[in-house]
């Protein structure tokens, strides 16, 4: 397989919405190599989660075309995909998003449901994947129950218990004070130098963009060169 | 079965519309299950018991009310596969208080000599059958009809006529219990209208029971008994006693279209409200729809799950309603005799594997729109669904 794990060319997404015609992004391309983590930048509605949504195969583009792990998914259908994402992709939303009526354990195991492994091995796996993002002791634990910045490392354990190559976060600690964002970007950041994961962030928060090693930037639905900030973004 | 334990979780979600949701499902259910189950001890069981296989009924061809000369019983003896024959005759009259109905119960004028030779199901002392044989005033009684009124052997018991122009005093000479089935009824010696319509042109038969000699019988004697009095001044209607104690349900009109028509509209209503609370239970959850997908699950299982979801909660619901169902049938049962199919009535194993089945059925399809459209949906739009 090649270095290179997400690539896209031309990739553009355009919506109708009411009588108003939206173009989210235009003629987007970015490359991320294997272990990259990437951070990608810009004011709200510039674009950002669209891309990561078209990365992660929960949309389809417009136009152009979008390589990830050598599959091009716009040749795949919709079982396809669904199966192609439970295997390679783990995403981290802004809201967590949890199961309320699920422990912690439960969420985690949510998706090797659709694996072949037997119950004993998911909930092994899933204990385990709690265990690496420090909730070992919450297993039993429902959302109502963890704080802010629990719920979204349990959600980051659901994210990574397939063991999937690369890691989407949208946003991830929008919803965070100060020091369970902290902890989670630290949580993201050992994913990537430790476990190798591939990182792609969502963020406008310059801060989280420091843990990434590459930083891409997004305005108006379009990706900007390399190195390139938009206009008034310091 | 993965999925099972999620298919709970999420019936249990919101546990008071689930609760009320399978309350209601539960007394829809009750009352389907007690017409699905007087339906099929009517219209699809139709076992007649095994000594009532054997009996057949003569009556009037336009009507009951209307009687039959005496002298076709030595005419009806002639046929082939005839064992016996016996008039009785539909007395009526009122026991103390007309307005309670447990005082309602038949009261029979019958050939007393051949009554047990017909009844052979009937389970009595010989002395007593005997004493009820050689009393012209005599009177012979179901135990549980003995049992509720407190009849005992020796007591008088005195009946007002209504039909006929005289009252009915008889002396309980006999009480007998049924091997197949207990018909609360009380038979009186005939001789009693013969003594009391003497010289009457009234004194004629209600009905004609006989007993065939075999069941392969019944069909034929039913035709040439018929046949027989076809031209006459009388016809005659025969047809086995069974069947004959179907035909007194005619006269609360056309049972079996009531029975559909209140099983269809019991049916409509509990769709519509399962269909009303899947639909909002979905709705609460659009975007847990989209984060499942977003975590790979495909349309078909998010189809599943829903409709697994909304069985389950049905099903629940039905089993409940069949449970409740068949202690009313209990009480039925105890209650005074209609017809001799509500002695039996009971939630039987088709019935209940029907009303199960139909509860699943109504629990998938009141889930069926808003499971699909749930299906279908966009990850992205059901992740910014806000309600």
């Amino acid at each position: 397989m090649s270095d290179v794990v997400i690539k896209t060319r031309n990739l553009t997404k355009e919506y109708i919405r009411d009588e108003f015609h939206v173009v989210a992004l235009k003629d987007a391309e970015i490359e991320v190599h294997r272990g990259d983590f990437v951070a990608l930048m810009g004011p709200s509605g510039s674009g950002k989660s669209t891309l990561l949504h078209l990365v992660a195969a929960m949309d389809r583009p417009t136009s152009g075309e979008i390589e990830v792990l050598g599959s091009k998914l716009n040749g795949l259908n919709d079982g396809a995909i669904a199966r192609w994402r439970n295997r390679h992709v783990g995403f981290v939303f802004q809201s967590f998003n949890l199961i309320p009526v699920l422990t912690a354990l439960e969420n985690v195991e949510l998706p090797l449901k659709l694996t072949h492994l037997k119950k004993g091995e998911r909930m092994q796996h899933a204990a385990t994947a709690l265990k690496l993002v420090g909730l070992g002791d919450r297993l039993g634990h429902f959302p109502r129950q963890l704080s802010g910045g629990q719920e979204q490392r349990v959600a980051i354990a659901r994210a990574i218990v397939t063991d999937p190559d690369i890691l989407l976060c949208d946003e991830p600690t929008g919803n965070l004070d100060a020091k369970s964002a902290q902890e989670v970007l630290s949580l993201l950041a050992k994913l990537n130098k430790e476990h190798g994961k591939t990182v792609v962030l969502v963020t406008h928060d310059p801060h989280a963009a420091h843990y990434a090693s590459k930083v891409r930037y997004i305005d108006k639905g379009e990706l900007l060169p390399d190195g390139t900030k938009p206009e008034g973004w310091n | 079965m993965k999925f099972l334990s999620l298919i709970v979780k999420n019936c249990l979600r919101n546990r008071r519309r689930s609760f009320l949701t399978i309350a209601s499902l539960a007394i829809s259910l009750c009352l389907l299950g007690v017409m699905a189950a007087l339906y099929y001890a009517l219209f699809i069981s139709n076992v007649p018991p095994k000594a009532q296989a054997r009996r057949i009924v003569t009556r009037h061809k336009v009507s009951i009310v209307f009687q039959m000369p005496l002298y076709y019983r030595e005419k009806i003896r002639q046929v082939p596969g005839v064992e016996e024959v016996m008039v009785w005759q539909w007395y009526g009259g009122v026991y103390k208080d007309s307005r309670d109905q447990r005082n309602f119960f038949a009261r029979l004028g019958v050939e007393a000599d051949k009554l047990f030779k017909v009844y052979q199901d009937y389970v009595l002392p010989e002395d007593q059958k005997q004493a009820f044989i050689n009393d012209p005033a005599g009177c012979v009684v179901n135990k549980v009809l003995a049992d509720r009124h407190g009849f005992k052997v020796g007591d008088k018991i005195l009946i007002k006529g209504d039909i006929f122009p005289f009252d009915l005093d008889v002396t309980v000479r006999g009480i007998y219990t049924s091997t197949d089935f207990d018909d609360e009824t009380l038979w009186f010696n005939f001789k009693y209208f013969e003594n009391a319509l003497r010289n009457s042109s009234r004194l004629a038969a209600g009905t004609f029971t006989m007993l065939a000699k075999s069941e392969a019988d019944v069909p034929h004697i039913c035709r040439e008994v018929d046949a027989m009095f076809a031209n006459s001044p009388t016809p005659t209607k025969t047809e086995s006693e069974y069947t004959f104690g179907l035909s007194f349900l005619s006269f609360l009109g056309n049972i079996k279209v009531i029975l559909m028509v209140i099983c269809g509209a019991v049916t409509f209503t509990v769709l519509l409200i399962a269909a009303n609370t899947m639909a909002m239970s979905v709705r609460e959850r659009v975007k847990e729809v989209g984060v499942l997908k977003t975590l790979g699950f495909e349309k078909r299982t998010i189809l599943w799950l829903i409709l697994g979801e909304s069985a389950v909660i049905s099903m629940v619901g039905g089993l409940l309603g069949v449970l409740i169902a068949q202690g009313l049938c209990i009480l039925i049962r105890q209650g005074p005799m209609i017809v001799q199919q509500t002695k039996t009535l009971s939630i039987g194993p088709p019935v209940f594997a029907a009303l199960v089945g139909l509860s699943a059925l109504i629990g998938v399809a009141a889930a069926v729109v808003p499971a699909w459209n749930a299906s279908r949906s966009n990850i992205i739009d059901a992740l910014r669904f806000t309600d």
